[in-house]
């Protein structure tokens, strides 16, 4: 147990050792040394992926819960990194669309930028997005987002275009903002609480008074709700992501808004179960304006980027949506509507970047993505349009493609709790979403051949780039392709997935804060958690009885 | 530019920082100092050179080794947190001793040579950064003074733009 626990470094560690290597020797050699950093980092992307792998096979497969105490301190006083299902899944994923983004990268970004450093920031934000998975502590998750916003920020501004730098400024003045709310929250925890260890909250938090419970959790819903972009947070996803490289979008579209989306459901499921019950009506209003707001804004926009990040947003809504009911009483199982929110989240990730990618191997090709001036490319690239077709069947949710199988279960779900509002607005958005799909596929390759770029493109006429583009979209789109055909086990696994991370007396046992503690004098850690629960000694009856909020 | 008394005061405090840097690396163990206050101090020896000697002459001695230092800083510190392994445990820490012949018995250990690539990352980091402070207000001061002065033939313009491409100053976190 202990050698396996130690995989759960391998995430964080492989990447960070790698770029360290590469701006070691960042200084010697040209063009060689480039192919060097491509090879390097494409090691320790496979690594990932193995680790990824392994730890999935472990904790989703067999229900395993890996716990690292760094350097062996025990809980509240040591670092906790902490692997479930849930991290595990999202860490396969994160491996995967990093291992499928890279190719394309490596086809696309061009040699100024891979001198400015691309590929080491491409394995720092990796590792920001794999340890915010894994931190078992609110400090390291706010050091891992912090890690993964600058890295962020830097491929977003690299190259130095104008436009760039114009919606990086938004994006991190945004995020920043959404951090320090986070921060504030931490402050709250830490102030309350004494701790900021995930367990030992989540064992403390019944004892707090009301007020500090709903204080913290508005805070981190704003705060990571601003990450995950839902509804009335989201402007500086659209103000950013149309900007910088395609191979930069598709990675930010396949990652950034899920860790967002996962520290919802880790601090939802976690920290207060019973608000997913007495916030209900506010956090199903949220979602389904998310939703709405997502699809209908993408009926708006005039690129092909644009109008995919809109979707990003309008998915976001989804999986909220089925953090809302997780906990409702339904006829389906335990834990359904997060089940279903999980399976969503493979969904999303996979195929967003397939369709991010394909998009940006369009705006490559034509030189521009403005649909108005495109047209015609079926022609050209008939493969290519296949791809994209698929791609975009899926995210509607036409029934091979894993889209049906997610949007579904979710569907399910909301009509047998009986939220007939939401479960239309999710269908709706679902309609919305099919037609903009056949929007981006009728003006970018159905019509006359139209370029509006006079430079001629080389990216899609060599061979060998064209692979390294096609290749991965092609993989992703098998890979939602059998999601979809083979729902059911992945279904039944996501289930799984999701009572495990309902499962709260399990997380605090396997991390077990207050165990270790025998050594020192008793009382020690007692007092601050007496103290605490002098606060309100009917904290948890005074919860349950607590009316819940109406709606916005 | 470089004015007398700061070279003369460059003399004397260099040496004193980077000991005393060095000092507080090195007691950071159990009191406080540590690799991040001791970079930070080194790194206000390399400003102090900025200062009297200027950025160009910095820039050219030390500039092209500051990313691989952060390389380096942040592979010691990993690898530091690696030797653990030995242990068990990722980042634990494993304590060797060695017997120096003169010095006598010195117990050293995986958290000290963390210190040292934190150090080495702190300093090298921070020191981009000043040197590209210090050229983004040399490129502001040479603007006002073109301001001033129109009649001045090269272009303003062609000196900001190349301020912000410059390659050894990136972001790192």
């Amino acid at each position: 147990m202990a050698m396996s626990a130690n995989l759960l470094a391998v995430p964080v560690a492989a990447p960070l050792l790698t770029a360290a290597l590469i701006l070691l020797f960042a200084r010697w050699g040209g063009r060689t040394l480039i192919r060097h950093q491509i090879a390097l980092t494409a090691l320790a992307l496979c690594i990932n992926l193995a680790v990824a792998v392994l730890l999935f096979r472990g904790a989703a497969g067999q229900g395993q819960q890996f716990v690292l105490q760094l350097g062996a301190w025990p809980a509240p006083f040591g670092i906790t990194i902490y692997g479930d299902g849930l991290s595990a899944t999202l860490l396969l994923l994160t491996a995967l669309v990093a291992l499928a983004v890279y190719p394309f990268a490596v086809a696309t970004i061009d040699y100024h930028r891979a001198r400015m450093g691309f590929h080491p920031l491409y394995l720092f934000l990796l590792m920001g997005v794999n340890g915010a998975f894994l931190a078992g502590d609110l400090f390291n998750l706010y050091v891992f987002f912090e890690v993964l916003l600058m890295a962020s920020f830097v491929l977003l501004t690299i190259g130095a275009q104008p436009a760039q730098t114009n919606s990086g400024i938004r994006y991190v003045v945004l995020n920043l903002l959404a951090s320090t709310v986070f921060l504030v929250a931490a402050g709250i925890a830490y102030g309350t609480l004494g701790t900021l260890n995930f367990a030992q909250i989540a064992e403390r938090l019944p004892l707090a008074s009301p007020a500090v419970r709903t204080v913290f959790a508005g805070l981190l819903l704003v705060g990571f709700g601003s990450k995950a972009a839902i509804f009335p947070l989201f402007f500086w996803l659209p103000a950013s992501y149309h900007t910088p490289p395609p191979a930069v979008t598709a990675l930010f579209g396949g990652l950034l808004t899920k860790v967002g989306v996962y520290t919802l459901f880790r601090s939802f499921t976690l920290f207060f179960p019973e608000l997913l019950l007495s916030w209900q009506p506010a956090l199903l209003t949220i979602a389904g304006a998310t939703m709405l707001v997502g699809a209908l804004g993408a009926l708006a926009q005039p690129g092909i980027r644009r109008v995919l990040s809109f979707h990003i947003i309008s998915h976001v809504g989804f999986m909220l949506m089925g953090l809302a009911v997780a906990l409702s009483g339904n006829s389906l199982a335990i834990g359904f509507g997060l089940g279903a929110a999980i399976i969503y989240l493979c969904h999303h990730m996979i195929i967003k970047t397939a369709l991010i990618m394909a998009g940006g191997a369009v705006e490559l090709h034509m030189g521009s993505d403005r649909l108005a001036s495109i047209g015609g490319l079926v022609s050209r690239q008939p493969f290519l349009a296949f791809l994209f077709f698929m791609a975009a069947i899926s995210l509607a949710g036409v029934p091979p493609f894993s889209g049906f199988v997610s949007k579904l279960s979710l569907l399910q779900i909301t009509l047998d709790t009986r939220h007939w509002v939401v479960a239309g607005v999710s269908v709706f958005a679902s309609l919305l979403t099919m037609m903009n799909m056949m929007r981006l596929w009728r003006e970018s390759f159905w019509g006359d051949y139209s370029r509006p770029s006079r430079v001629p493109s080389r990216i899609l006429q060599s061979g060998v780039r064209q692979k390294l583009i096609l290749t991965p979209v092609a993989v992703l789109v098998l890979l939602s392709l059998a999601l979809g055909i083979w729902g059911e086990p992945a279904f039944r696994l996501s289930m799984q997935v999701a009572q495990q991370a309902l499962d709260r007396q399990a997380y605090i046992e396997a991390v077990s804060p207050s165990a270790q503690i025998s050594t020192l004098p008793a009382g020690h850690l007692t007092v601050p958690a007496e103290s605490v629960s002098t606060n309100s000694p009917d904290g948890l009856s005074n919860a349950a009885a607590r009316t819940p909020l109406v709606s916005r | 530019m470089p004015e007398l008394y700061l070279r003369f005061l460059n003399r004397i405090l260099t040496p004193v920082l980077l000991l005393l840097s060095l000092y507080l690396l090195l007691r950071g163990h159990n009191l406080p100092g540590g690799g991040f206050i001791a970079g930070l101090m080194a790194a206000a020896a390399f400003q102090l050179q900025i200062l009297s000697r200027g950025h160009e002459r910095v820039r050219r001695t030390i500039g092209p080794y500051l990313n691989s230092g952060i390389g380096l800083g942040l592979a010691v510190a990993i690898c530091a947190g690696a030797v653990g392994l030995l242990d068990g445990i990722f980042f634990k820490g494993v304590w060797f001793s060695l017997n120096l012949p003169v010095l006598g018995y010195l117990k050293i250990g995986t958290p000290v040579i963390f210190d040292l690539g934190v150090f080495l990352v702190v300093v090298s980091v921070a020191t981009s950064y000043l040197l590209g402070l210090s050229r983004v207000s040399d490129a502001a001061a040479l603007l006002r003074q073109d301001t001033d002065a129109p009649v001045r033939s090269d272009s303003p313009a062609s000196v900001m733009p190349d301020a912000n491409v410059e390659p050894s100053h990136r972001a790192e976190p």
